[in-house]
């Protein structure tokens, strides 16, 4: 429990004060709230049951004062509290967020990034419930309750051991309540969830269901869910609703108590039960009351945000991180790229890249083709970096891939990915990822690689918003996009992962037009997918089950009716008979 | 009236439930009156303790206890009989709004945002629900309690009724003003960590490309921004918590105050007892509360209307069902008449196979009685012997030449413009596909292919009058009947968190799998995936490639289309999911079917497969600027053979 929490110390630690502020004035609000019975205690036993006129406005100006004075405290202590939770939260979310981008591919491909998400939002959320509302409050709970019993025995012991003879069973009963309702309480969460779930999903695919007439099925089984989310409130219902009610009448039941107990001390000469102590002691039930109704509530938040911290924790605990070399390369480095017998697996013994080499010349265009599952891609994650832990070399201008900076990596290599990844912002921010670039450069990349065409087509040229992700944009545009991406940042080296993804003729045209510019300024290594771009290329490299089988010219390869020739006959086969026609 | 849909809510859901709500109010009644009992008895316990009257101290304490035990009870089923009425109205019109939410068609899903949609359905009715239940039962609650608390009070004083009461109204009237801020702010701070979690999602799905163009900081930063205005607006909220409530214990403490210094001076004066003025204060005490609940209600009554317009909104959504507007006979009057089937007229003597009698108009008494002839023996794809050479006076039947069971349909399409999102996307297209045969659409993003198939799948209705099946205008067929008769697989794969074998099938029995996923080459991916077919594909089909996820949903197109003979097969450009070889093997499934094969239009880019169709178009701007076979286009000059230069690598091959 402890560790737990002390993983929250170093954004804890610069709201102290604040946190000691709120400690502090713990037992200032505790006795000010304990104090006011006792004030109205006084106006009724010694003023008006004593038939003592005077001062009585300024006893229950005092009373007054009192409660001016819990409120004032009170609202320091909340807006306190407030600031140091919410600013440590913040602290721990960025530190979160750093850590978390940080972390490697190999991390990612393991986790939903639900789950991730999740860490970083609605567990983060409940720490901040934890921090506000349960951890601190909690402790003024307790003090207010100790206050108030304190204050109880020292008006009158008798009575307030009698009425304790109620405090184990009832905190027995509240106890039993609890449990019962947390359960339950899971119950409806989670059903609530399915629920939801389902829904969301289902309207998102609702063209699907429509086309193929899933409708009745859907609507069964979103009764069968519903029907199990209302069951499960109804039953929680019950609880929540007996221990509400139970709380209010045993509080009267107390009442009636001190009246037995008052008529019991009739006639005795101490501890005589007067009119001011009885509403004095209604007043301190209820002080002790709402409290203990709302505990439970607090001692859950408490319990959730502890689940929460332990996965938190988990995720600040990944060591999975993208390894980051400290050479630097020289400010223009030519681009030279060669492998030495790389060799990488995903999984220990299982070799995607069985000893590759081959090197490309500064200014050289290499296609890389291969059947699915050749290694293309794979090669294309580790030149990217996206992936570490290749055996071999890499060598860009001498110097090992996994020993260079970020900031030299980034000037060197610039790659443009299969899936382009787009975010839901301005296509400026979408090229420039946030950085500061160049605007001359940038302005030369997108004129470059054809994206000014895309921009024009917006009436807001590049300040145009994305909606979701890129949902207005085709596969095509979208590699335009990352081409002039990869572009503004002028890297000696372009690795190009063609879409497979059918592009359309019009985007085809000004991609494959931007794709040539790249290629008559840079050295490029390209998985292509088009014969366009292969019979662009200075060389092939035939990739087969992670093995170099056949470097060479279109035509060389061709001509040497080895791999690359039955695999172009293959995807050609029939437009080359039509064609010569 | 105001609350016009809070209103339109009661009367169908709560309503119905009277009974409950009468038991509940009953139940809220006798609580109240219960609960004040409690302090009267208290008076005068108290004042018989000071005069040392044992005997009545009893009698009140007694009295006491047995209402605070009765108040467990009656508090309790008072509760239920207001929250279990609640929970089944909301049961409900979750139903309702989901079912209504199914047959909701394309058009409607274009204007809202699924977020949106997803937060009436989850959100706006769990307000309407706090209004059937919490609402409900507070307002009796606090109508109960003021009556019977004031009613008390006044019996002891009218005065110090008045007095008191002066501070406690302030006060509600201050939390009602700062409650509704609260809900706003609260509302508000909801938006910013769904924005924040929103941005933040974006970050983790583009983790790749982050990383490649290391911009981890200027990312951290923005959503730092984002965490900062969270942060900001969290401790604006608890300051706001931290003032009004407080307050209103403040008014209550005023009113305390005012008590104890007038109501003293009455008690001194004797025209109160010391024990009716502590009964007093109890009272002002249980005042409090429902007055507290009070500054929220009214807000829960605004939240819940406002959220019952959402949900009434899509309720009200018209379903765009055209062949339910019309009246069938009205359909054969319409301007445009179809045109004949592409078999041409029949002449007498022959034998004609019809499909059901939709919209057709029958005026003279032959044609009556042959009508009735027709129907006697013309079932969907049963033979006729025609008698009459009159055959336009049939209308649009649908005429097949007899002799193959079912047949897939024909498709005529006569002058059609589409306009989608205010743009026209299909322009005057005019064309036609036989039954059984196959036609090839090329075109660039954005000609019109997509809308095309959607008008034919009736995500689209057309305008009456151009899309004709079987002769029939489309407009006019049953949506549901006209659905199990074609299949359209969407260029975007949509998958539900299921194993792969329910998307597959999606309802069908398991027995159709093995040969869709053979037809969409989708074996050599079970095979890669730990459970293979039975593998879920979770959230959207996150665990499979995107070239995985399309083939699934080829898969479940294959299953749908090779349940009979009579489809119309719709492609959306799913074959850029397979290979070539796979390709022609699908190409040949599909189009080698001899006599029963299904009328098939494919949208592609990919010349080898359109080289297969009996006929292709090309669209461009929505209009059809080529049609004809693979290889009269190719002799002709144009996008198409442009195109097809381009694939070739500029001409090099040939």
């Amino acid at each position: 429990m402890t560790s737990r929490w002390a993983l929250l110390v170093q954004d804890v630690k610069p709201d102290l004060p604040r946190f000691t502020f709120a400690l502090v004035s713990i037992p200032l609000i505790s006795a000010l709230g304990a104090a006011q019975p006792v004030l109205l205690k006084r106006v009724l036993d010694e003023h008006l049951v004593a038939r003592q006129a005077e001062g009585l406005w300024t006893a229950a100006g005092l009373y007054l004062a009192a409660v001016l004075g819990s409120f004032v405290i009170e609202g320091l202590y909340t807006v306190a509290l407030a600031v140091a939770a919410e600013s440590s939260i913040y602290r721990l979310r960025q530190r979160l967020v750093k850590h978390t981008l940080g972390l490697s591919q190999r991390f990612f491909e393991g986790q939903p990034t639900g789950q991730v998400l999740t860490r970083a939002t609605s567990d983060v959320d409940a720490l901040s419930e934890a921090l506000s509302q349960g951890s601190i409050s909690i402790l003024l709970d307790i003090s207010n309750i100790a206050a108030v019993l304190i204050a109880m025995a020292w008006l009158n012991s008798g009575m307030t051991l009698a009425l304790l003879c109620l405090a184990p069973p009832l905190v027995a009963m509240i106890e039993f309540f609890r449990r019962r309702m947390r359960v339950l309480f899971a119950e409806v969460r989670d059903a609530l969830a399915a629920l939801n779930s389902f829904t969301a999903e289902r309207l998102s695919g609702i063209e699907v269901l429509q086309l193929y007439r899933q409708e009745e099925r859907t609507q069964a089984r979103f009764r069968a869910l519903d029907a199990a989310h209302r069951d499960a409130n109804v039953k929680n219902n019950f609880y929540d609703a007996a221990l509400y009610a139970l709380i209010d009448g045993i509080s009267s039941m107390c009442v009636a108590l001190m009246l037995f107990w008052g008529a019991r001390q009739v006639g005795l000469a101490d501890g005589a039960v007067t009119v001011g102590l009885v509403v004095a002691f209604v007043d301190y039930i209820d002080r002790v009351f709402r409290p203990l109704r709302e505990f439970s509530g607090k001692v859950t938040f408490l319990q959730r945000a502890g689940a929460s911290l332990e996965k938190i924790g988990w995720l600040l605990g990944v060591e999975d991180r993208i390894t980051a070399g400290s050479r630097e390369l020289p400010p223009h480095s030519p681009g030279r790229l060669v492998l030495r017998d790389v060799r990488f697996a995903y999984r220990p013994g299982n070799d995607i890249l069985k000893g590759v080499s081959f090197s490309v010349e500064p200014g050289e265009v290499i296609a890389v083709v291969g059947r699915t599952g050749s290694g293309k891609s794979t090669l294309v994650r580790l030149l990217a970096r996206v992936h570490d832990g290749y055996r071999g070399s890499i060598e860009v201008d001498g110097v090992e891939l996994r020993d260079i900076s970020p900031a030299s990596i980034r000037r060197a290599i610039g790659s443009v990915r299969q899936e382009v990844q787009l975010f839901s912002d301005t296509l400026r921010f979408n090229l420039t990822l946030g950085e500061a670039l160049d605007p001359e450069r940038l302005r030369e990349a997108v004129e470059l690689t054809n994206a000014q065409v895309i921009a024009d087509r917006h009436p807001d040229g590049l300040d145009q918003e994305l909606r979701e992700r890129g949902a207005n944009v085709s596969a095509g545009e979208g590699q335009i996009l990352a081409l002039a991406r990869a572009m503004a940042r002028d890297p000696a080296i372009v690795i190009l992962d063609e879409a497979t993804a059918s592009v359309d003729p019009l985007s085809e045209r000004l991609l494959q037009e931007g794709i040539e510019r790249v290629f008559a300024r840079k050295t490029c290594l390209v998985i292509a997918h088009r014969l366009s771009t292969i019979t662009h290329a200075d060389r092939i490299v035939v990739l087969e089950a992670g093995e170099v089988i056949e470097i060479g010219t279109h035509a060389e390869l061709l001509a040497k009716g080895g791999a690359y020739a039955a695999l172009y006959a293959e995807g050609f086969e029939n437009t080359i008979r039509v064609a010569s026609k | 009236m105001p609350f016009p849909n809070l209103r339109r809510f009661s009367g169908r859901y709560i309503a119905p439930r009277w009974r409950w709500y009468v038991a509940g109010t009953l139940a809220v009644l006798l609580t109240n009156w219960m609960a004040v009992r409690i302090p009267v008895e208290l008076a005068l316990g108290l004042d018989a303790l000071r005069a040392s009257e044992v005997p009545t101290v009893s009698t009140a304490a007694w009295h006491i206890f047995a209402l605070g035990a009765a108040i467990i009870v009656v508090r309790t089923a008072s509760r239920l009989w207001f929250f279990t009425p609640a929970r089944l109205a909301e049961f409900d019109l979750r139903e309702d709004l989901f079912a209504t939410l199914l047959a909701l068609q394309p058009d409607f899903y274009a204007k809202y945002r699924t977020g949106d949609l997803l937060s009436r359905a989850t959100t706006d009715i769990t307000f309407a629900r706090a209004f059937a239940g919490f609402a409900t039962l507070q307002g009796a609650n606090i109508i109960a309690a003021l009556a019977t608390a004031i009613g008390q009070m006044t019996a002891f004083s009218p005065k110090l009724t008045l007095l008191t009461l002066v501070p406690v109204t302030l006060g509600f009237l201050f939390v009602r003003k700062g409650s509704e801020s609260l809900m706003g702010l609260q509302r508000d701070t909801q938006r910013q960590g769904g924005l924040y979690a929103d941005q933040l999602l974006g970050a983790l799905q583009g983790i790749a490309t982050i990383q490649a163009f290391s911009v981890e900081e200027p990312f951290a930063e923005r959503l730092g921004e984002r965490a900062e205005r969270l942060r900001k607006n969290n401790i604006a909220l608890a300051q706001l918590r931290a003032l009004v409530f407080p307050l209103f214990t403040v008014s209550g403490g005023i009113a305390i105050f005012l008590l104890l210094g007038f109501g003293g001076e009455m008690v001194l004066a004797g025209e109160l007892t010391a024990g009716q003025l502590a009964a007093f204060l109890s009272l002002i005490a249980y005042l409090i509360m429902p007055l507290r609940l009070m500054g929220f209600l009214l807000p829960v009554f605004q939240r819940a209307e406002a959220s019952l317009e959402r949900i009434h909104a899509l309720v009200d959504a018209p379903v765009r069902r055209p062949e339910r507007d019309q009246p069938l006979a009205a359909q054969a009057a319409a301007p445009a008449a179809p045109p004949m089937p592409a078999l041409g007229t029949p002449r007498v003597g022959t034998a004609v196979a019809f499909a059901p009698f939709q919209g057709t108009v029958w005026r003279s008494r032959r044609r009556r009685r042959l009508r009735q002839t027709l129907r006697g023996t013309a079932r969907e794809g049963a033979s006729v012997r025609l008698a009459s050479s009159d055959f336009r006076t049939f209308g649009p039947i649908c005429v097949r030449s007899a002799g193959a069971g079912p047949r897939a349909p024909s498709v005529h399409i006569a002058g059609l413009s589409f306009t989608y999102d205010a743009k026209p996307t299909l322009l005057d297209v005019s064309l036609d596909v036989p039954a059984g045969s196959s036609l090839g659409v090329f075109g660039r993003s954005g000609a019109g292919k997509s809308t095309l198939l959607r008008v034919l799948s009736r995500l689209e209705n057309p305008p009456r009058g151009t899309v004709f099946v079987d002769g029939v205008d489309i407009t006019a067929l049953d949506l549901d009947r006209w659905r199990e008769r074609m299949v359209l697989v969407p260029q975007a794969a949509w998958l539900f968190s299921e194993t792969i074998a329910e998307n597959v099938a999606l309802g069908l029995p398991a027995s159709v799998l093995p040969e869709a996923v053979r037809d969409a080459a989708l074996d050599p991916d079970l095979a890669s995936l730990p459970d293979g077919i039975q593998t879920v594909v979770g959230e959207r089909g996150i665990v499979l490639s995107g070239g995985q996820r399309q083939r699934v949903a080829l898969a479940r197109g294959l299953a749908y289309g090779a349940r009979g003979t009579d489809r119309l097969l719709l492609f959306d450009d799913v074959l850029s999911a397979v290979d070539h070889h796979t390709e022609q093997l699908l190409i040949h499934t599909l189009l080698g079917r001899g006599a029963s094969r299904p009328t098939c239009i494919l949208v592609t880019h990919r010349m080898s497969a359109l080289q297969h169709c009996d006929r292709v178009v090309v669209l461009d701007a929505g209009r059809i600027v080529q049609s004809g076979t693979h290889t009269e286009l190719l002799a002709a000059p144009g996008v198409y053979k442009e195109a097809w230069d381009t694939q070739q690598g500029s001409g090099e091959v040939a």
